[in-house]
């Protein structure tokens, strides 16, 4: 069983090359913009002179709260970008193997219908979060490491201003616990996608979207929003960060009459609520969802006539 | 000898079609047995009833094993080519001998490397950059170096040239088949595989025509040539069908007297192909 499953995702990583092409031709476009605007920003030398100044005086906290802010742009990206490829995989593997016929040697090796459905589920649930997880810390060292290159350069302190070693690993370690989470999450998603891709005799991308665009759209003639928050609402939903977020601060500290950050305010790992996130009803009720449109999928590659 | 396959009453229903009608056969270890039959016969359906692709009712064991609900287990001692052209495309030929390595207990990765040894197909080629003959090249050394006592071909070499179908054939019996192994073929091309089956079986609008140990055709049916006079006499013979070859029939006959006939005109086995199509046509009549 666990055999047939490392040979199972081996081949998913073999078949899906864009688990790794996507996250390095992300991530170069980062480096290269970032180094872009390092070459064309070395000729304003004012300019950068008061940045220097001005990042090596001011605090501790301010400056972390900079570098955490920089390196989440680079997160967001090459998150988006594999949570995209997430989407093309899932809608893909089951009917890709179907459109060219070699299911049938697929299933001519003794490797059940299930195996092969979960073995696709643990690539979109383990896999790709596993492969943006490193693609995210590829591209923030590179980053770091020419910014490093240029701050010496221009004559700063690269140790001083960059590599501020707590705000790194605050950054790592939250980052590791959000790829993980969000898949799981979306897990309902994830297990329709699997289900589409297994069913549908052609356009997987089309009939996937279609009826979550339009089944809540016919709730709501019905004056009932059950659906529409289920399937629209649910991605900006996850209960993952506490309710202390950063808007709540800066509301709080509006009313003050201005922000002032404290150490806690700036670290990511301090904005999870790992607790509330396990014990969230509806994580497990979309987990549930995911297994029994997972066992659909079974059921439809199992059943089906190929012939 | 052992009995690999067993079916007893056997049927397959799709809507208001009945592809498999109540057919019951068995199949001995270390035969090689021909599935023939026209489109539409019911041979795949028989073959996909086999390997456990479809349900059916009544009794099929293969193996021992219920082919449909214990798959796995069948699937370790059984293998098959449903269609030259399902190898996966994308795929490097290391990679899918890593692959079947992996996930088939019977397969010895050294014998299909010897295989492929003989052949042009290299190991770092993608199954896409392969000509058809290769892919099946391929295929067949795949399934050869897994030690499974029923092999199953499904038109195994449809769209391939004279040349790669003889060497197909003729790389079976030597490498594959042995006393131990079983081997159910279907094919088209009757012609080039009746002289390697130990057995065939015609199937037609899911029924069983024929079924039967090649070796005892002879004894069971006869092609009369003659013409005139002698011609109408052998009609009144019942024969199972008629044809016209250069302005002379050729009647087929089953279970006839032989010493009869020898009178009537000349007499010889009829091929494999001209059986299947006085049993196909006959059973039309």
């Amino acid at each position: 069983m666990i055999s047939n499953q490392l040979a199972l995702i081996k081949r998913e990583i073999w078949e899906h090359r864009s688990f790794g092409v996507t996250p390095l031709a992300v991530a170069s476009v980062m480096v290269i913009g970032t180094l872009s605007f390092m070459v064309i920003g070395s000729g304003f030398r004012d300019v950068i002179d008061m940045a220097l100044v001005g990042a090596s005086n001011v605090g501790e906290v301010e400056r972390r709260a900079m570098l955490t802010g920089l390196l989440s742009v680079y997160t967001v990206v090459v998150a988006i970008s594999m949570g995209i490829v997430t989407v093309f995989y899932c809608l893909d593997c089951l009917y890709a193997e179907r459109k060219d016929r070699s299911i049938l040697f697929w299933r001519s090796l003794p490797v059940t219908d299930t195996e092969t459905v979960v073995s696709k589920l643990l690539v979109a649930m383990l896999v790709i979060p596993a492969a943006t997880y490193v693609a995210i810390l590829a591209t923030h060292i590179l980053v770091l490491l020419m910014a490093s290159v240029w701050v010496e350069m221009q004559g700063g302190s690269a140790a001083h201003l960059l590599w501020n070693g707590a705000a790194l690993l605050d950054t790592w370690a939250a980052t590791s616990v959000i790829v993980f989470a969000v898949p799981l999450w979306l897990a309902p998603f994830i297990g329709w996608f699997l289900f589409v891709s297994g069913a549908v005799k052609r356009s997987p991308l089309l009939m996937a979207f279609l009826p979550l665009a339009v089944v809540p759209l016919i709730e709501l003639t019905f004056e009932s929003t059950l659906l529409a928050k289920a399937i629209w609402l649910r991605p900006f939903q996850i209960p993952l960060f506490s309710t202390d977020g950063v808007e709540a601060v800066i509301d709080r500290a509006e009313g003050r009459g201005g922000i002032e950050l404290r150490e806690d305010m700036v670290s990511l790992v301090a904005t999870l609520d790992v607790t509330k996130f396990v014990s969230s009803p509806s994580l497990w009720l979309g987990l549930v969802v995911c297994g029994l449109l997972a066992a659909a999928a079974v059921y439809v590659r199992r059943y089906r006539d190929e012939s | 000898m052992t009995k690999l396959v067993t079916a007893q009453n056997v049927s397959k229903r799709y809507g208001r079609v009945q592809a498999v009608d109540n057919v019951s056969f068995s199949i001995e270890e270390g035969r090689i047995l021909g599935l023939f039959g026209p489109n539409g016969a019911g041979k795949t359906t028989l073959l996909k009833a086999v390997l456990g692709l479809t349900d059916c009712d009544g009794e099929l064991s293969v193996l021992g094993f219920d082919p449909f609900r214990q798959r796995k287990e069948l699937l370790n001692d059984i293998c098959y080519i449903a269609d030259v052209a399902v190898l996966p495309r994308w795929m490097h030929v290391g990679r899918l001998l890593d692959f079947v390595e992996a996930t088939h207990p019977r397969f010895s990765r050294k014998y299909a490397e010897e295989l492929l040894s003989r052949t042009a197909v290299r190991k770092d080629a993608r199954v896409r950059e392969l000509s058809k003959g290769m892919v099946t090249q391929l295929h067949l050394s795949l399934i050869t170096a897994i030690d499974a006592r029923l092999l199953i071909l499904d038109e195994p070499t449809l769209g391939l040239d004279i040349l790669f179908r003889k060497e197909f054939y003729g790389n079976l019996l030597a490498e594959y088949f042995d006393e131990q192994r079983t081997i159910l073929i279907t094919t088209h091309q009757v012609e080039e595989i009746e002289n390697i089956l130990t057995d065939i079986m015609f199937i037609h609008n899911g029924r069983i025509l024929l079924d039967a140990p090649m070796d005892s055709l002879g004894e069971q049916y006869l092609e009369l040539m003659t013409s005139g006079e002698k011609a109408d006499t052998a009609r009144g013979l019942r024969p199972l069908f008629e044809r016209e070859v250069f302005g002379k029939s050729v009647m087929t006959f089953e279970n006839a007297d032989r010493g009869r006939l020898e009178t009537l005109g000349e007499l010889r086995v009829p091929s494999v192909a001209d059986l299947f199509v006085a049993k196909v046509k006959g059973a039309a009549v």
